[in-house]
């Protein structure tokens, strides 16, 4: 096990500069999840920790160890990739043994090791199989397989569960989670999706263009995001925003002028007293999933999102009235986006 | 949805080609079983005679042509087909400096056919000494086969995955370990399909065996059928029985692997 640093890591492909002075520190044993929007830079963050991509400028450390030069196999990391990557002409058995194999491990040995990890992921029977024989959800188990009987000092998943359909994947997602602490070995967790974000980290780092927009536990990035994007990215259905020219169209007190409110759906409610408001709107959707309800309103040009315990029956171009919960707005600066208090 | 009178048409245009294709060889075949002191035309049929090939096999010297032809055959593709699939493996996997100038290189070789360099070439190869050997008919080939070779080889490794190559590189595999034991297994069908289009172009080059040798115990068998047919212009069907006996090897050739080949030609048309 190791810890992993990024130093002001960057990376340029032609004239293109996909990572921009990344610095993250990742943990002994922590799992990191890397996420962003596709082209955020989080993919090549990762392909460059494992020895994928050259760095163009800054260090990258395992442990003590400056990794910049140093080649794929000889920095003792395991990667998971989308499609898998499994050798299609070896069996089940080859395939968890390969890494081994090329690292003269002895063959009571790999034997053992690969026994062990296919017992951890119910493998036994499917040893004999080729890849080609298996299901998606097999595949990726074995996939994960290949990473643990390495024993590595760090595990690198590149988006291995989107292939998977929706109910796998959440099965898969609790799985790794599971697989991580257990075997406490350092992962790097690149997906784009929020939810495998927030349910899987430890601490997750939001990626953009480039950047690394903000690092923190998943409670920390919902409650305290650093800035617009962060606020918008974690959280589903997303935060809405009033941009100041709204919230002085909408003649309400308890609001600043000048800074962009956001508000998350579940701050946005059907108007009582107490709330901030009443704010008045036509609904322009609802998203009904029965023990809950996200209903879209338009209020001027601003489009919010408000969230109603159970069946809501609204039709849309009803009109519709609402407050907002003043202690869970979150407030950006107009320009920039950056985080500000009141 | 084609309608049934598309596919009526469509196999109506088959069958005609098919047809055109095949009477030549199914005519050829027939000649060459047919009676040689009888009135031979081309095509007809009166009985079967298996005794033609023994007379031409013996006649013509085709023991010694098709000796030539395998050794020749053999030593290029083999030689032409491990290049190729390095070639391949490095254009189509490694980024170096210079792959794009040097890949239109390989290319050129394509587009120049034999006849545009066989004069210089016997010149170069006279003053080598290269002219009347094996040598002197294998190494121009395996040039012309590379160049091909590369270009097919390239196309299948560009059509890999890439994540199973840095998979392997991961995992601690070499270069050289990932391209025979991870790659390779999985480039059969291109790599079959390959060998039998060398095979065939190399067993069925006349023009550089023509230019090339003169020794009657170097000719290669559509050499040597051409000096027969020289020798033997009345006599249809001993002519006939010669040219089953020199396309054998490659249609046999082409009967095992054709699976593999038609698979490969299609990976080749998706992927490359």
């Amino acid at each position: 096990m190791a810890s992993v640093r990024f130093e002001d890591v960057w990376k340029r492909f032609g004239g293109v500069e996909a990572v921009r002075s990344l610095s993250l520190e990742i943990a002994d044993g922590e799992f990191m999840v890397l996420v962003g929007p596709s082209g955020s830079g989080k993919t090549t963050a990762l392909r460059m920790l494992a020895g994928l991509e050259s760095v163009s400028d800054g260090s990258i450390y395992i442990g003590d160890r400056l990794v910049n030069k140093v080649a794929p196999r000889e920095r003792d990391i395991a990667m998971v990739f989308q499609d898998y990557a499994l050798y299609p002409q070896m069996t089940v058995f080859d395939n968890l043994a390969f890494g081994l194999r090329r690292r003269k491990v002895e063959r009571a040995e790999i034997s053992r090791r690969v026994r062990e990890a296919a017992a951890m992921l119910g493998l036994e029977p499917f040893l004999e199989r080729k890849p080609g024989q298996l299901s998606g959800g097999q595949a990726q188990r074995v996939a994960l397989g290949r990473a643990l009987v390495r024993d590595p000092q760090v595990f690198l998943m590149d988006e291995p569960l989107s292939n998977l359909d929706a109910k796998l994947r959440t099965q898969t997602r609790g799985e790794i989670r599971r697989l991580a602490q257990e075997v406490r070995t350092t992962t790097v967790y690149v997906t784009h999706d929020q939810v495998e974000a927030m349910t899987m980290g430890d601490r997750i780092a939001v990626m953009n263009d480039g950047v690394l927009e903000q690092v923190g536990t998943p409670e920390e990035l919902y409650e305290r995001p650093a800035n617009r994007f962060v606020a918008g990215f974690i959280g589903s259905p997303a935060m809405s925003f009033l941009e100041p020219a709204d919230v002085a169209g909408l003649g309400v007190d308890g609001l600043p002028g000048d800074l962009v409110v956001g508000v998350r759906p579940e701050h946005a409610r059907v108007w009582r007293e107490g709330l901030i408001g009443p704010l008045r709107g036509v609904v322009a959707y609802v998203e009904s999933l029965g023990r809950e309800t996200f209903v879209g309103v338009d209020v001027g040009d601003a489009r919010l999102v408000v969230f109603e315990e159970g069946r809501a029956m609204y039709d849309v171009g009803d009109p519709i009235e609402f407050g907002l919960v003043g202690s869970g707005l979150r407030y950006f600066a107009p320009d920039g986006g950056a985080a500000k208090t009141l | 949805m084609t309608s049934r009178a598309e596919q009526t048409l469509g196999y109506t245009i088959l069958g005609l080609f098919s047809i055109i294709a095949l009477f030549p060889i199914v005519g050829i075949v027939l000649t060459s079983l047919q009676d040689p002191d009888g009135l031979a035309a081309f095509g007809t049929f009166d009985g079967l005679h298996f005794s033609n090939f023994a007379d031409a096999w013996s006649e013509a010297n085709f023991g010694t042509y098709l000796r030539s032809s395998v050794i020749v055959t053999t030593v290029v593709v083999v030689i032409a087909g491990v290049l190729s699939i390095l070639a391949g493996y490095a254009f189509g996997q490694m980024r170096f400096r210079g792959a794009t100038v040097l890949f239109y290189v390989f290319l050129l070789g394509l587009m120049v056919p034999m006849e545009a360099i066989i004069v210089p070439l016997y010149y170069d190869f006279r003053e080598w000494g290269l002219t009347n050997t094996y040598w002197g008919l294998i190494l121009p080939q395996i040039g012309t086969s590379v160049a091909f070779g590369t270009f097919w080889m390239r196309a299948f490794f560009r059509g890999v995955p890439r994540s199973l190559v840095e998979a392997a590189r991961i995992d601690g595999a070499s270069s050289w370990f990932t391209l025979w034991r991870v790659l390779l297994p999985l480039a059969r069908p291109a790599v079959l399909t390959m060998t039998v289009l060398l095979f065939m172009w190399t067993w069925n080059e006349f023009l550089l065996a023509l230019v090339m040798v003169s020794d009657e115990g170097l000719r290669t068998a559509p050499l040597g059928l051409s000096f027969f047919q020289g020798r033997n212009t009345s006599d249809l069907t001993l002519m006939a029985a010669g040219s089953v006996i020199v396309a054998l090897p490659v249609v046999l050739l082409y009967v095992f692997l054709q699976r593999h080949f038609i698979r490969g030609m299609l990976a080749g048309a998706v992927k490359g």
